[in-house]
């Protein structure tokens, strides 16, 4: 029963890092942009949720939109403010990479200074669990979070395979020269890449919000889960950071069924240690030859 | 003579005038954490440390006005260690105080070797006591408050079978070591040890784990900002069998959640409506000053700056320097100091004895 009850919670936490991931991989694969302070989207998003409902305690959607509304301008605001005037200047990849950090950085303790350095949690009787079982307890917000994970990655196919912007943004990944060719515009659609893969992180820390709670350091937990998952996925591969977010959520739990504890966060970089010593181009990555 | 010069003038002497003025302080120094997750405790320790430097400075104690130079530790070994060369370095500190037990046992060798005194009023472990001639406690330490607990949990509550939940940290392991001894002292089991990194956000495996092993309590044995995470998580999975812990679980993030009510920990014994003149004048300032009641830390923090400044009026009356070395021979001279909390008696190894107090969280005293 106890394989079973940490299978369930396994799929909880996947399903998390899998949003967070994807939103991640996105913006990598299309603008090549490290952006680390996508954990700082995520934390943005879980405070302005708590801050609406919680604490105004205004209702359930005005909290969600304000949480979508918040992730979008940050992340479209870190295109526009922050990567593009770097990158115009000639910036290396390492220099976007600390602009980003740094940004995360700011973002923190900000955060810290506005809202407290102590931990925050909304209260909803969804994340109370109830005994299906002997033994095995689950909370309606796990079911809520799996379903939340499949529902955005249905519409963020459909997005991608459908639509004219979803086709420019695969093909952007592909080649900016390419897009130019065809007369698009690459930093419009990095403002599109910026704003979807935001917008992904907004149901995985309105559920952590919910479950698990926030601290102004959120944010890295969120960041270290999405570089793995990105890694052990593929880069650029938004099918592969989805299964390598599902995959670590699931590793880090199902450890403790024979591990000691303490070892149940190291089990997601063994997991990625793994891959980058025997399979380098990830789940579903291409792979270079030299 | 023009604009920028007479600017440069002026600011070359407020430069002069700063520094002059700092000389004339005796400064002591603090490694508290500042930022990070442990933030809170740095918060509660400077509540009691700013009250301390108000009465020593305006009873006049010592020759010169007493200053306090902070640096943030984060609560992490690495960042102590830059915090306290520095305060040992550039400040020349005689006497510095610290918390956290990782942080204390980084940065006791370097205090030691440079003959400053570090003073405990935090960290709880109980190889605090063994760090040197130089390093000194102004609170108990956490094999005291197992050895309280556990006779009441095991023994007058029935609570046989124990779980515990450890940071993989020197705290979390000594509380293992004390715990696993006294429990079977009292003729109760241990029946699961769940150990969890600092950095842990995600408790449902540990809850699962702890339903598994069937326990009739639970201790906690965490700090900071991870405490309410893992008492909410462990409610909402489903562990629904009280919880015990020590001083550092009441936290005002912790007291104000909902799923920590009656939660039961140990604590140094305070009376705040003790008629004492220190304990009255303490609490008295601190109401005035906060709007609430002190925690027990900040009376700790309180009593370091007292007694640093009793060893150095000492020193200043037999018109010897006040450095690390002199106020060790100080204190040999005088063991016992009137503080926040009643009369204070330190052993040997520089450690105080003092009562332990049964509490609960939204509740009362329970012995």
């Amino acid at each position: 029963m106890l394989a079973l009850q940490l299978l369930l919670n396994g799929l909880q936490a996947g399903a998390i890092y899998a949003l967070t991931a994807v939103g991640f991989s996105l913006i990598f694969g299309a603008t090549r942009i490290f952006h680390f302070a996508h954990g700082s989207t995520f934390a943005i998003a879980g405070y302005v949720f708590y801050w609406v409902f919680a604490v105004r305690q205004l209702p359930l959607a005005v909290a969600v939109g304000a949480s979508a509304l918040a992730a979008l301008a940050f992340g479209t605001a870190m295109d526009r403010f922050i990567y593009r005037p770097v990158q115009q200047h000639q910036g290396s990849f390492f220099t976007v990479f600390i602009a980003s950090f740094g940004v995360s950085i700011v973002v923190q303790a900000l955060i810290g200074m506005v809202m407290g350095r102590t931990f925050v949690t909304v209260s909803t009787p969804l994340s109370a669990s109830t005994m299906l079982a002997e033994g095995l307890y689950v909370a309606p917000m796990a079911g809520l979070a799996v379903v939340t994970a499949l529902v955005f990655f249905a519409c963020l196919g459909w997005v991608l395979v459908r639509t004219d912007i979803g086709v420019a943004l695969r093909a952007l990944s592909h080649s900016h020269a390419l897009v130019r060719a065809y007369g698009l515009d690459p930093q419009v659609l990095s403002r599109h890449a910026f704003a979807i893969g935001s917008l992904l992180a907004v149901p995985a820390a309105v559920i952590t919000a919910c479950t698990s709670g926030l601290n102004p350091s959120i944010g890295n937990h969120a960041m270290l889960i999405s570089l793995a998952a990105t890694i052990v996925g593929g880069v650029g591969s938004l099918k592969g950071a989805a299964c390598a977010g599902m995959i670590l959520g699931l590793a880090e739990n199902l450890s403790s069924w024979k591990l000691p504890t303490e070892w149940s966060e190291a089990v997601s970089f063994v997991v990625l240690f793994l891959f980058i010593i025997f399979r380098p181009s990830g789940l579903f990555g291409v792979e270079q030859k030299r | 003579m023009n604009l920028p010069t007479i600017r440069a003038w002026a600011m070359a002497a407020a430069a002069l005038w700063a520094s002059a003025s700092l000389a004339q302080n005796i400064t002591i120094g603090a490694v508290f954490p500042m930022s990070g997750p442990n933030a809170d405790y740095g918060d509660i320790f400077m509540g009691g440390t700013s009250i301390a430097l108000d009465h020593v400075n305006a009873d006049k104690l010592l020759s010169q006005p007493l200053a306090i130079s902070y640096e943030d530790s984060q609560a992490t070994p690495q960042r102590g260690v830059v915090a306290i060369n520095k305060l040992i370095n550039v400040e020349k500190v005689p006497y510095a105080m610290t918390a956290f037990t990782g942080v204390s046992k980084a940065i006791a060798p370097v205090a030691d070797r440079a003959k400053v005194v570090l003073a405990n009023g935090g960290g709880i472990g109980p190889d605090l006591a063994a760090l040197g001639p130089y390093f000194w406690n102004v609170i108990p330490l956490v094999n005291e408050e197992v050895k309280a607990l556990v006779p009441y949990v095991v023994k007058d509550r029935g609570w046989k079978r124990v779980a515990l939940i450890y940071l993989d940290e020197p705290i979390g392991e000594e509380v293992l070591k004390e715990l696993r001894a006294g429990v079977e002292r009292q003729g109760g089991t241990l029946v699961t040890a769940l150990a969890i990194p600092a950095s842990a956000q995600q408790f449902s495996t540990i809850a699962a784990k702890v339903r598994e092993a069937n326990p009739d309590v639970v201790y906690l044995a965490s700090v900071g900002a991870q405490q309410p995470q893992l008492i909410k998580q462990l409610r909402d999975n489903g562990v629904n069998k009280p919880f015990v812990s020590y001083s550092a679980l009441a936290t005002p993030a912790v007291v104000a959640l909902p799923e920590a009510k009656g939660i039961i920990y140990t604590s140094q014994k305070m009376d705040w409506n003790a008629t004492d003149a220190a304990t009255a004048r303490f609490v008295g300032d601190f109401r005035k000053k906060y709007k609430k009641d002190p925690s027990p830390y900040a009376a700790n923090y309180y009593n370091a700056v007292l007694v640093f400044a009793r060893l150095a009026q000492r020193l200043e009356k037999q018109g010897k320097p006040i450095t690390g070395e002199n106020l060790r021979a100080a204190l040999a001279e005088g063991r016992s100091f009137d503080v926040v909390g009643g009369r204070m008696e330190f052993l040997a190894n520089g450690s105080v004895t003092m009562p332990i107090t049964i509490q609960e969280i939204g509740g009362k005293t329970l012995n």
